[in-house]
């Protein structure tokens, strides 16, 4: 079977092995800034002032405890100053798009750096905070290489600002999508937050959300409560998007908003497989307690939601992973993710070992370019 | 790089033992026109390992060296100790952290996984990785 993508240069004198007409579309590819007075140009003198004061001051900006410093060991930075690397396009450039032959590059921000100000109790310095990254984001990636787009970031915390910035923004060659990250104060489908439902099926956008960031308490926490170990909090996350998918279908998103798409990143993928099946056998028996919704939920799923490819799943015996991909209906629903630049990223080529051409064709690139409304070039 | 026949494998010389002293390394990239060797020296004693990290082809070579964490038991058990041993003997992947026993390619957390290692010695300063054709 041909190899999709390059091979990694990854030690010296390793040679590239690059893989021509396979497109592939990377939706979780993580940039950020090195010091957030980065941010300070994209700022007002009042929110200036306020960063300066206060500093980001995230509630939780993330799970600190992350493995390895979060970031390839063989991509940090020599000094280990910062926990992370990828604070320059020229180092995404060199270490992912290039190697790798990435065609298009979805920036997701940093779920530490950025994230937390989705869900800030201040929902004014929030909404400050994201069209300030939003904007160095242009500045920095987005004009200087085209295979690099961005989902615009809103904090749900604050609708009527969340829409002013998408339609600030949404008119871009480049803004493909609208970044609302998992972790939030109230599910998905609650009216609260359809405003910014209805602002981005204006506008033709998905809605990408990768995990962390907003809520009460940054952090992906457990309908048990907050998790000790960074493992226990990397095992909530399915449970988050189970949640949030199913709050958008009960609550009638998809019937309310026909054409809007959901994307959730870095959440594995099973999960997906459990809600489908489980809501569909519910639907069946207490469909009257929701009787606006017309199809079996599944079927909301599979032409609403989208999934991530990362961190995939690596069963012991690999038919398991074809039944899970056709159970999921990947060719559908799954999107390639490889999570640069983190610990457990996923490559191109080892992703999905045995995978049939036309799966993987979906997978790496039509899932994603229909989602994104990106034409096929 | 100079080639011999040596028993039935054969054997090259890739480096003067002095390049790689008590806790250091030495990248052979490429090794016979593949991803390469990393041969290290742990206590005096070296060790080599193919370049590919047998979970998803990561340069395994070029990762972190550490220990082993070892736990006596779950941090709530009293007086439950955790401590780090055979430093220097533990590599871990840069790609996704898989950790590996230098002095016999095994992987610390899959026992099915074993990374490709190679007799090595040091013959007068040179130091000598041999093979088997293949």
């Amino acid at each position: 079977m041909p190899m999709t993508g390059a091979a990694p240069i990854a030690a010296p004198g390793w040679t590239a092995n690059k893989e021509t007409g396979v497109r592939i579309v990377d939706c979780d590819v993580h940039h950020s800034f090195e010091n957030p007075e980065q941010l300070l140009p994209y700022l007002s003198k009042f929110y200036q002032e306020h960063l300066y004061d206060q500093g980001v001051h995230f509630a939780g900006g993330g799970y600190p405890n992350t493995p390895f410093r979060k970031t390839r060991n063989d991509l940090k930075d020599p000094g280990l100053k910062r926990r992370d690397f990828n604070f320059t396009l020229e180092f995404t450039q060199r270490e992912l798009l290039d190697p790798w032959n990435i065609d298009v590059a979805l920036l997701t921000g940093s779920p530490s750096d950025i994230y937390g100000a989705a869900g800030l109790p201040d929902p004014d310095y929030g909404a400050a905070l994201c069209r300030a990254f939003n904007d160095y984001t242009i500045e920095h990636w987005l004009e200087r290489d085209e295979r690099v787009v961005h989902a615009i970031l809103v904090a749900p915390t604050d609708p009527v600002q969340a829409v002013a910035e998408i339609d600030r923004l949404a008119d871009r060659r480049d803004t493909v999508a609208v970044h609302v990250p998992l972790s939030t104060a109230m599910p998905f489908g609650n009216r609260f937050y359809h405003p910014i439902w209805e602002a981005c099926a204006e506008h033709g956008l998905p809605v990408v959300s990768h995990i962390g960031g907003a809520g009460p308490t940054g952090n992906t926490t457990t309908p048990v409560g907050s998790p000790t170990y960074y493992m226990e909090t990397r095992m909530a996350r399915p449970a988050a998007a189970s949640a949030q998918a199913a709050s958008l279908i009960c609550e009638g998103v998809f019937e309310k908003f026909p054409t809007l798409q959901f994307a959730f990143i870095e959440v594995q993928q099973l999960w997906a497989v459990s809600v489908m099946w489980h809501m569909d056998f519910d639907w069946k028996a207490i469909r009257d307690q929701t009787p606006w919704l017309k199809r079996l939920p599944s079927e909301y799923f599979r032409d609403h939601i989208r999934v991530g490819t990362q961190p995939m799943h690596e069963p012991a015996r690999p038919e398991q992973l074809q039944w899970m991909l056709d159970m999921l209906h990947a060719d559908e629903t799954l999107i390639f993710c490889s999570d640069f630049p983190h610990f457990d990223q996923n490559d191109p080529v080892t992703v999905l070992p045995g995978v049939s051409d036309h799966v993987r064709r979906r997978i790496f690139s039509d899932n994603a370019l229909e989602l994104l409304r990106m034409p096929e070039a | 790089m100079a080639a011999g026949a040596h028993g039935g494998a054969r054997r090259v010389v890739v480096g003067k033992a002095w390049e790689i002293p008590a806790g250091g390394r030495k990248l052979i990239v490429p090794f016979r026109g593949r991803a390469g060797i990393g041969v290290f020296n742990v206590g005096g004693t070296l060790y080599a390992l193919r370049n590919i990290c047998p979970h998803n082809l990561g340069p395994l070579c070029t990762g972190h060296v550490s220990g082993r964490f070892v736990a006596s038991g779950p941090p709530s058990r009293a007086g439950a100790t955790l401590t780090m041993d055979r430093d220097g003997e533990i590599l871990r992947c840069p790609w996704h952290n898989w950790a590996f026993d230098i002095t016999d390619g095994s992987c610390l957390g899959d026992p099915r996984l074993r990374v490709k290692t190679y007799p090595v010695s040091v013959d007068g300063d040179d130091v000598v990785v041999a093979y088997a054709e293949d």
